[in-house]
C-alpha cells in the first residue's frame, strides 16, 4: 500500500509541483493520473519512489517511511518499485537483455555488475520477463535497433525483473503511435490484472484514462482535485481537472467526442 | 546611366574592430617572439654551408647499424604496450571522476578536473627526466612518464564524453535501486565505450611516438640510441632512426584507422 | 504470483551470440601485455621502490624556491616565444599545402600526393627534428622554433585541408562562372569560408606547441626544457619544483585565452556554440 500524508514537493526557484496532497492507494490497484503538464502528475509519481525528495509531508510504501529512508533503505524501497518512462531511458549501445537486468541491479553484487557477469537464475528471470512483453527473440539484439514501442516493451520487461509489488509509469505512451500506445498499455494492464502489481501510470489521452484505469487521481496545479473510479469520470470532470474546455490534442484517437 | 541614385549607395562599412585588435595582437606577438628568440634570417644563410654538410652526413643512411636498433626498438614498442594499458585502465576511473554526471560529489569533480589539467600540462618528456631521476635511468621511467600523460589525455576526453551522455539511463538505474558503481556501470559505461576505444587507441599512437624520443632523457627506447648518435654526431645513424620513426608511424596509423574504423 | 513464477515458453529464446571480435582483441591486448611485461626487464624490485622514489622527490620539490621564480618565468617566456614563432611558421608554410591537398580545390592525384607530405612532416618528432637542427644551427632557440614550425605543418595542414574541402561548393562555381584565376578563386571563393576554423586550429596547435617547446630545452634547444634539466641533474629539487610550478601555470594560463578566442573564432561570437573538442584532439593531436 502507498500512502501519501500532507505530501508538498516545492522545487528551487519557488514552484509548487505539489500541495499537501494526502491519499491512498492499495495494492493491486491500476490508477491513473491525470492533468496538465506541469499539474504535478511526474512529481507525484517520482516522490513514491523517492527520486523527487518531499519538501515537507511523508510517503510510506507498504509502512516504510520513504521520506525518512537513508541511502540504502532508499535503495531496498526502489528495488520492489519499477519504473516506466516516457523516452524509454533504454541503453541504446547495449543488448536488449542488458538493459533487461538493470531491473536486477539490487540483487546482484557490485562485482558481478562491474564485470558483466550475470548468475543463470537473473539471465532466467529476464528471459521470462521479456516474455511476458512478447519480444524474448530480440533479447541478444541492441537496444537502438529497436522500434519505439519494442523499447517501451523492454523498459517494461526492466520493470518486471525487479520482481516488482508496484510499477510506475511516467507517460509511458507520449512517445508512441496510436497503436502502439494501446498495445503497451495492454500490457500494463494484463501485468496488474495477472500478477496482482499495484501500476500508477499518468496519462494525459482522456480517453485511454477511461478505457485502462480502475481509479482515477486527478491534478491541478499540484493540488488533488479528484479521485474516483474510471467509470464515474465524463467529459465535465475532465474539464473540471483541466479548468478548461477539452480538445483534439487530449485524447488519442482524434475525435472531437470523448 | 551614370544617374544611379548615389545616396542609396551603402559606404562600405569598417570591418569590425575586433579583427584589427586580433591582426595587431598576432603581429606584436609575432615581433615578440622574434625578438625573442633571436631570430635572424641572414645568420641562417651563414649557416647554410654547415646546414649542407649534415645533410651529407645523412648519406649514406647507416643501413648496416639496424641490429643495433632492433632491441631499443622492442623496448620502444613495450613501453608503447604497458604504458597504454595502465594509462587508459586509469584513465576511465578517473575520467568518471572528472565529469559532472557521475562524480560521486562536487568536491570530487572539482579536484579531479583540476588535477587533470594540472596533469595535462606538463609535458611527456618531462614527465620523463623527473622519473628518470626518481626511479633511475631505464624503461620504467618511461612508462611511468607515458602513464602521466596518458592519464591526462584520456581521462579529459572520456570526461567530455560522459558530460555529454544522454541521462535517461541513469535514471532507470536509480529507479531500479542501483549502487553508484552499477550505475556508472551499467547506465553510462556501455554508452561512452566506443569513444573510450578510440581514445585508447589515439593515445597508443602517440605514446609509440612519445616513446621514441624519451630515451633522449635516459627513459629507455630507441631514444638512447639517438642520443648516442648525437653526441658522437654519427648522422647517418640519426637518419637511418628518423626512416624507422617513419616506418613505425606510418605503420600504426594504417592499423589503427582501420581498427577504428571496425570500432564505428 | 510473482514474475519468477511465470511461465516460461522456451522456444523462442535466443541462444546468446558468442562475443567473437571483442574475445580475440581482448586476448591479443592481454598477450602483447603479457609479452611486453614479462620480456621488459623492468626489475621488480625497483618498481616496488618507484612509489617511495617518486614521493621523495615529490616532497623535495615543496616548498619551492620562491627566488628562482624569476629566472625560471624568464625560460618559460622563451618557451611561449618558440610555441609562438614556431606556430607561425608552421601555419604560414602548411596554407598552401592545404590548398593543394584539398579534393575540391584540386584534383585526386594532386591531393593525395599532397597528403603525404604532410604525413611526412607529422611523422617525425619536433625533438628529433629538433636534433639535427641543433647540429646544423648551433644550440639555441631558433633550432627549436624550426623544430616546432616544420612538424606543425603536417597537422595544421591536414585539418586545413579538411575545412577546405567541408566548404559550400557555390562560390566556388560562381567564381569559376565569372572567370577568375586560380588565385582569385583561393581569395574570394576559399579563404573566406574556411578560415575562422582555420585559425581556432592554429590556436589549439599553440597549445599543444607550449608543451612541445617545454621539452626542446633538454637537447639544448632553447626554453624551460633546459632549466628543468640542469636543476634536475644538480639535484636543486627546490629549483626544479618552482621550475615545475611555473610550467604548469604559464601552460594553463595560455590554455584558458587561447580556448576562449578559439570559442569565439569558431561560434563568430556567440558564447553558447561549443566546439567539439574531443573530435578536434583526435585530429589534431602530436
Amino acid at each position: 500500500m502507498i500512502r501519501f500524508e500532507h505530501a508538498s514537493v516545492t522545487y528551487p526557484g519557488g514552484v509548487h509541483a505539489l500541495k499537501d496532497v494526502s491519499l491512498e492507494i492499495p495494492d493491486g490497484q491500476m490508477v491513473v493520473i491525470v492533468g496538465l503538464s506541469g499539474a504535478g502528475k511526474s512529481t507525484l509519481i517520482r516522490a513514491i519512489n523517492g527520486l523527487v525528495p518531499l519538501t515537507s509531508g511523508r510517503v510510506l510504501v507498504d509502512d516504510e517511511d520513504v521520506t525518512a529512508a537513508d541511502r540504502k533503505h532508499l535503495r531496498r524501497i526502489r528495488s520492489r518499485i519499477g519504473m516506466i518512462f516516457q523516452g524509454f531511458n533504454l541503453v541504446n549501445r547495449t543488448t536488449v537483455l542488458n538493459n533487461v537486468l538493470m531491473g536486477r541491479l539490487y540483487h546482484t553484487p557490485t562485482w558481478r555488475t562491474i564485470l558483466g557477469r550475470y548468475t543463470p537464475e537473473q539471465i532466467d528471470l529476464g528471459m521470462r520477463s521479456l516474455e511476458r512483453v512478447e519480444i524474448v527473440e530480440k533479447a541478444y539484439t541492441r537496444a537502438s535497433n529497436l522500434s519505439g514501442g519494442q523499447q517501451q516493451r523492454v523498459g517494461i520487461a526492466r520493470a518486471l525483473a525487479q520482481d516488482p509489488r508496484i510499477i510506475l509509469a511516467d507517460e509511458p505512451v507520449a512517445s508512441l503511435d496510436p497503436p502502439t500506445s494501446h498495445v503497451v498499455m495492454r500490457d500494463l494492464q494484463r501485468i496488474n490484472r495477472e500478477l496482482g502489481i499495484t501500476v500508477i501510470t499518468n496519462l494525459h489521452f482522456l480517453d485511454l484514462a477511461r478505457q485502462y484505469g480502475d481509479r482515477i487521481i486527478g491534478l491541478r496545479a499540484g493540488e488533488l482535485v479528484f479521485d474516483g473510479s474510471g467509470a464515474q469520470v465524463d467529459e465535465k470532470v475532465f474539464e473540471d481537472i483541466y479548468g478548461r474546455s477539452l480538445t483534439a490534442d487530449d485524447v488519442l484517437e482524434k475525435r472531437a467526442e470523448l | 546611366m551614370s544617374a544611379a541614385l548615389p545616396d542609396a549607395r551603402p559606404t562600405r562599412p569598417a570591418r569590425s574592430k575586433l579583427v584589427w585588435v586580433a591582426v595587431a595582437l598576432f603581429l606584436a606577438m609575432t615581433a615578440w617572439s622574434w625578438d625573442g628568440i633571436g631570430f635572424s634570417p641572414a645568420e641562417l644563410v651563414e649557416k647554410a654551408d654547415n646546414a649542407r654538410r649534415i645533410v651529407d652526413d645523412m648519406f649514406p643512411v647507416a643501413w648496416q647499424a639496424w641490429p643495433v636498433l632492433v632491441e631499443p626498438l622492442l623496448e620502444t614498442f613495450r613501453m608503447a604496450v604497458i604504458g597504454s594499458v595502465i594509462g587508459c585502465s586509469l584513465a576511465l576511473l578517473v575520467g568518471f571522476l572528472a565529469s559532472q554526471v557521475t562524480a560521486p560529489n562536487g568536491v570530487v569533480y572539482g579536484v579531479s578536473k583540476t588535477l587533470m589539467s594540472v596533469v595535462r600540462s606538463i609535458p611527456d618528456v618531462l614527465y620523463a627526466l623527473l622519473f628518470v631521476a626518481a626511479v633511475s635511468i631505464g624503461p620504467l621511467a618511461g612508462v611511468l612518464a607515458l602513464v602521466f600523460f596518458n592519464v591526462g589525455v584520456v581521462a579529459k576526453l572520456l570526461s567530455e564524453t560522459v558530460d555529454a551522455v544522454p541521462l535517461g539511463p541513469l535514471e532507470a538505474a536509480d529507479a531500479a535501486g542501483a549502487t553508484f558503481v552499477q550505475r556508472v556501470r551499467a547506465a553510462v559505461f556501455p554508452q561512452v565505450l566506443p569513444n573510450y576505444l578510440a581514445y585508447a587507441l589515439y593515445t597508443f599512437e602517440l605514446n609509440l611516438r612519445a616513446s621514441v624520443v624519451l630515451g633522449l632523457v635516459g627513459a629507455g627506447g630507441i631514444g638512447q640510441v639517438l642520443r648516442i648518435a648525437q653526441t658522437r654526431y654519427r648522422y647517418d645513424v640519426i637518419a637511418l632512426i628518423i626512416f624507422v620513426t617513419f616506418v613505425i608511424v606510418f605503420l600504426v596509423e594504417a592499423l589503427s584507422i582501420s581498427l577504428r574504423r571496425r570500432l564505428s | 504470483m510473482a514474475v519468477a513464477d511465470l511461465p516460461r515458453s522456451s522456444d523462442a529464446r535466443p541462444r546468446a551470440p558468442f562475443p567473437l571480435a571483442r574475445r580475440s582483441l581482448l586476448l591479443l591486448l592481454l598477450v602483447l601485455f603479457g609479452w611486453a611485461a614479462a620480456t621488459s626487464g623492468i626489475p621488480v624490485e625497483r618498481i616496488l621502490r618507484a612509489p617511495a622514489g617518486i614521493w621523495n622527490i615529490a616532497r623535495l620539490m615543496f616548498p619551492p624556491d620562491w627566488a628562482y621564480a624569476g629566472r625560471a618565468l624568464g625560460a618559460m617566456v622563451e618557451s611561449v616565444h618558440i610555441a609562438w614563432f614556431g606556430t607561425v611558421i608552421g601555419a604560414a608554410l602548411s596554407l598552401p599545402l592545404a590548398l593543394l591537398a584539398a579534393k575540391n580545390v584540386t584534383g585526386q592525384a594532386t591531393s593525395t600526393g599532397a597528403r603525404q607530405v604532410l604525413n611526412a612532416f607529422r611523422a617525425i618528432p619536433e625533438l628529433v627534428l629538433a636534433v639535427v637542427f641543433v647540429a646544423m644551427i648551433g644550440l639555441g632557440a631558433v633550432p627549436g622554433a624550426l623544430a616546432i614550425g616544420i612538424h606543425s605543418i603536417g597537422t595544421l595542414g591536414k585539418l586545413a585541408s579538411e575545412a577546405i574541402e567541408s566548404i559550400d561548393r557555390g562560390p566556388l562555381e560562381a567564381a569559376d562562372a565569372v572567370g577568375a584565376t586560380w588565385l582569385q578563386k583561393m581569395r574570394w571563393g576559399v579563404l573566406p569560408q574556411a578560415l575562422p576554423e582555420i585559425v581556432a586550429f592554429w590556436l589549439y596547435r599553440f597549445e599543444i606547441n607550449i608543451r612541445a617547446s617545454a621539452i626542446l630545452g633538454v637537447i639544448g634547444a632553447g626554453g624551460v626544457g633546459a632549466v628543468l634539466s640542469n636543476t634536475v641533474s644538480y639535484r636543486r629539487w627546490d629549483k626544479a619544483g618552482m621550475t615545475l610550478i611555473v610550467v604548469v601555470v604559464v601552460t594553463l594560463l595560455i590554455d584558458a585565452v587561447s580556448g576562449r578566442i578559439r570559442r569565439r573564432i569558431i561560434s563568430g561570437g556567440d558564447t553558447s556554440a561549443e566546439v567539439a573538442e574531443g573530435e578536434m584532439v583526435l585530429q589534431a593531436g602530436a
